[in-house]
């Protein structure tokens, strides 16, 4: 059989029997409860519905034709995924089973919304091994790690950090499972880095490099002789750029779409509007990162990480400039190159961006010192991205200085650093932390469109 | 065998009880009480749960056997300074503080009447005040007036020397030191209610209609500070709808890491107190994480559960605010087993704090090993050491007694083998 079988009468005692054994038992209990759950009729659960139960897990529960149980019998069938469980624990995770369902992180949570928030449900359901609720539900991105409920949670059970690396299990889940796994060691990240390594070697072993590289008109580093634009930069990080893009665009979208059925399939109204109808006022709202504002302990956040966002975006417009002064005036017969007078325009965007990413990310680490008492250091998912960040800009403040200083060899290590270290990031943004620009983002519009708001936005 | 007898620090329902039933069992016993009384904790209580008796039908039958027997002897106002030795041969200095009154009180009260200064009274928890010479409550034991001498004047002011027409006001009296040999030691140095100031989250201390569970107590007993009126501290109303809120700074590893044993049965006996005092339009909620009645409690339980006045609901109360305009309490939670989060007002908001070993904080004299939460661990602590009551774990009453009786068992061991060495 497939059910756990439930005494109505005992409801509330009997559902945390089922939750000790999903998450409590010797693994043999759990995986035989697995088994069993695979074995019944291909998974499907059968008997009454849950009318009673009143717990989220009894949601599980489909009704079917074969109601044999007298009515006061409730059935619900929980099929652990072991295996998650087992991978959220091992991704920062580590506290989900002192988890006693007092509910206090819902209470104190002040991004959840009133109507089954989270991330109460959440700690059931990843003790219970029940994946599919949860990397399909908006739910887990909606949290913008605050901690509030990580400060005040009487078990230590880091509801916060639990939800954090679910939505890492998202993110292996909608963009390729492997490489986010590798990435989650450091042997593997180190294995991962050899191949954004090897294509910038390989591409100046191509331009010659190695054996001397030819000096400006004034005698100056001129880093496009060192790794030219048109044959090597353009391409290698086009491609990168679209790899990445395409990935997250496919994740993101699977991702809404998992997400509109588990909503219709709950007895959701599909809504009105769909993704781009609301897209404008989510990203209006997250232009100004109103929702970090409303975080009582990591309040602080708010400036840090809107400091490093629009670094991004204003190095991205950087990028994009160089673009056209590098590619496009020449086709109109207009010569504009490298190294850029420290009074041109783009070097005061670029040069901006960067200190405001420098500035940002310390601020980010900062914080974490500060705040490491009551809510931790956080993940080795999130240093990833620290470290990762931190050496980009590091290495590229450093080339734009070495250049300057003219001290040639150090300069030319320093930027190929800097062009492995963004070559990096791109490849992999899509399967790391960096990915939750797509997936929380995706989620913010979700909870926009089904009415899951909770009215922070504008 | 005179000398080696078992001295017991702490006159609770737990120290009487070891103390009696060793003595009954041939030992000399010693109790040794902070307090101007016997009876602890319990003597706060209005009612015990299940039966709902008033906690003297326990009491007075201890007091009743301390007093008729021989063997023991009881000082109140006396502390435990030193203990020095080992099991058969423990040496203790006691300090007895002056009591100011000697045993010629007849409790007549008059002194009372014209002292001139008042003190908060700590057997109500502050929540009224009595005279500088007092009455600890209305059935203390010894049945004596005592003199709070951080508010009396002194001898300058002496109305109530002058009052007293049995000369028993002795207001230069001082303290004095005794020595005790025993055989062995029990702990009963019972507990104290956690202070709820320490719940970060719960805003306690700035809401006037949020009290605890030991306030509840004193509030619903005849003798308390409102005679028995369940009613709001900031403007005297009648409380119809009551919360308890559950877990209120235990099981928590922000405050109490453990769970106080008795603080579910706790608030479902004071839902009956309020029930019981407006039938007709009184409701209680409590909200809980596990309701805990084990064993023949939960016959208790199931009474609670069918009235339905009382709603019992699975949610921790994470957030207390205030309605300024009218005192009602506001509690937030999420309802587990409903509709999500959820906010209800109430009359008063009573919090089922937990209980706080005293020994934690105020360590004792003598080498007694404290476990991590600082409940004593006799196992760990030399031999002819002993411990009862919520010194030793946190437990109900009925439990504190069959704990204390073990201990007066242990004792006879420890005064017996030394004996027979």
């Amino acid at each position: 059989m497939a059910e756990e079988t439930v005494d109505n009468n005992q409801a509330d005692e009997s559902a945390d029997d089922v939750k000790d054994e999903a998450s409590e038992a010797s693994e043999e209990t759990a995986v035989a409860t697995e088994a069993d759950a695979e074995a019944g009729s291909g998974g499907e659960a059968e008997g009454e519905p849950a009318a009673d139960a009143g717990d989220d897990a009894a949601a599980e529960t489909e009704g079917a034709d074969e109601a044999a149980e007298p009515a006061a019998v409730v059935t619900e069938a929980v099929k652990p995924d072991l295996k998650f469980v087992k991978q959220v624990m091992a991704s920062g995770g580590e506290d989900l089973k002192k988890c006693y369902q007092c509910a206090t992180c819902s209470v104190v949570c002040n991004l959840t919304p009133d109507d089954n928030p989270f991330p109460r449900k959440e700690m059931q359901w990843a003790q219970w091994g029940l994946k599919e609720k949860l990397v399909g539900s908006p739910d887990v991105w909606l949290c913008h790690q605050c901690s509030d409920c990580v400060a005040q949670c009487p078990r230590d059970a880091k509801p916060g950090r639990v939800l954090q690396a679910i939505a890492k299990m998202t993110i292996s889940n909608y963009s390729g499972g492997g490489i986010t796994k590798a990435l989650g060691s450091l042997g593997g990240t180190i294995l991962m880095a050899v191949i954004p390594i090897a294509v910038i070697l390989i591409a100046l072993a191509a331009n010659g490099s190695f054996s001397g590289v030819e000096r400006g008109e004034e005698g100056q580093i001129v880093y496009s002789n060192f790794m030219p634009i048109f044959t090597a930069i353009d391409p290698i990080f086009t491609i990168a750029f679209a790899f990445a893009a395409i990935v997250l665009i496919l994740g993101g979208r699977k991702y809404w779409n998992d997400m509109m059925n588990h909503h219709v399939s709950g007895g959701g109204k599909k809504p009105a509007k769909g993704f781009f109808g609301n897209l404008g006022p989510t990203l209006s709202e997250f232009l100004a990162h109103k929702r970090f504002r409303e975080c009582d302990e990591t309040k602080d956040r708010a400036n840090s990480h809107l400091l490093i966002f629009y670094a991004f975006i204003g190095l991205a417009l950087t990028t994009a400039w160089a673009v056209v002064y590098s590619d496009f005036l020449p086709l109109f017969g207009i010569e504009h190159h490298s190294p850029y007078a420290m009074t041109d325009p783009i070097k005061w965007l670029g040069n901006v961006s960067a200190a405001a990413g420098i500035i940002g990310i310390t601020l980010i680490l900062i914080y974490r010192f500060v705040h490491a008492e009551k809510v931790g250091l956080g993940s080795y998912f999130d240093w990833w991205l620290i470290v990762t960040i931190y050496v980009i800009l590091l290495t590229g403040i450093g080339a734009e200085l070495l250049r300057q200083a003219d001290v040639a060899t150090a300069a030319y290590t320093v930027y190929a650093t800097h062009l492995m270290s963004v070559l990096f990031l791109f490849l992999y943004a899509p399967f790391s932390k960096m990915a939750h620009m797509i997936y929380r983002f995706v989620a913010l519009v979700f909870a926009r469109a089904t009415g899951r708001d909770v009215g922070v936005g504008v | 065998m005179a000398d080696k007898g078992v001295l017991v620090v702490g006159g609770g329902i737990s120290g009487t009880t070891a103390a009696v039933e060793a003595a009954e069992a041939g030992l000399e016993s010693v109790i040794v009480e902070k307090n101007p009384y016997l009876g602890g904790r319990v003597a706060q209580l209005y009612r015990y749960f299940p039966k709902l008796c008033p906690p003297y039908c326990g009491l007075e039958i201890n007091f009743r056997r301390v007093k008729n027997n021989p063997r023991v002897t009881q000082y109140t106002l006396a502390e435990v300074e030193s203990v020095s030795g080992s099991v058969g041969d423990f040496n203790v200095t006691v300090k007895l503080n002056p009591r100011y009154v000697n045993e010629k009180c007849t409790a007549c009260g008059d002194c009372a009447k014209v002292c001139p200064v008042e003190r908060p009274n700590d057997f109500n928890y502050g929540l009224d005040t009595t005279k500088a010479i007092y009455l600890p409550h209305d059935l203390a034991f010894p049945m004596r007036y005592v003199v709070d001498m951080n508010a009396c004047k002194g001898e300058s002011c002496g109305e109530c020397v002058k009052a007293c027409k049995y000369d028993a006001i002795d207001l230069g009296m001082q303290a004095e030191t005794k020595e005790i040999n025993a055989a062995s030691i029990v702990y009963a140095t019972g507990w104290k209610p956690y202070d709820a100031a320490r719940i970060e989250n719960l805003n306690a201390d700035s809401i006037d209609n949020v009290i605890t569970n030991v306030v509840m107590e004193r509030m619903a007993a005849p003798n308390g500070p409102t005679g028995g009126k369940i009613v709001r501290p900031s403007d005297g109303k009648e409380v119809k709808k009551i919360a308890f809120a559950q877990c209120a700074g235990s099981r928590d590893r922000n405050n109490l890491e453990y769970c106080s044993a008795v603080c579910c049965m706790a608030s479902l006996k004071q839902a009956t107190y309020l029930r019981e005092k407006s039938p007709e339009d009184s409701e209680a909620t409590i909200f809980y994480i596990d309701l805990r009645a084990p064993g023949k409690y939960e016959d208790f339980l199931r009474k609670l559960e069918d009235d339905e006045k009382v709603t019992l609901r699975k949610g921790k109360v994470a957030k207390i605010e205030e309605d300024s305009a009218t005192g009602d309490v506001i509690v937030t939670l999420e309802d587990v087993l409903g509709d999500g989060k959820m906010t209800e007002t109430f009359d008063m908001v009573v919090l089922a704090t937990g209980m706080e070993p005293s020994v934690a904080s105020d360590k004792p004299a003598g080498d007694v090993a404290l476990e991590e939460h600082g409940f004593i661990d006799a196992d760990a602590s030399p031999d002819g050491i002993f411990a009862a009551g919520v010194a030793r774990r946190p437990n109900d009453v009925a439990e504190s007694v069959q704990g204390a009786t073990g201990a007066a068992l242990k004792s006879l061991q420890s005064a017996r083998e030394v004996s027979n060495v």
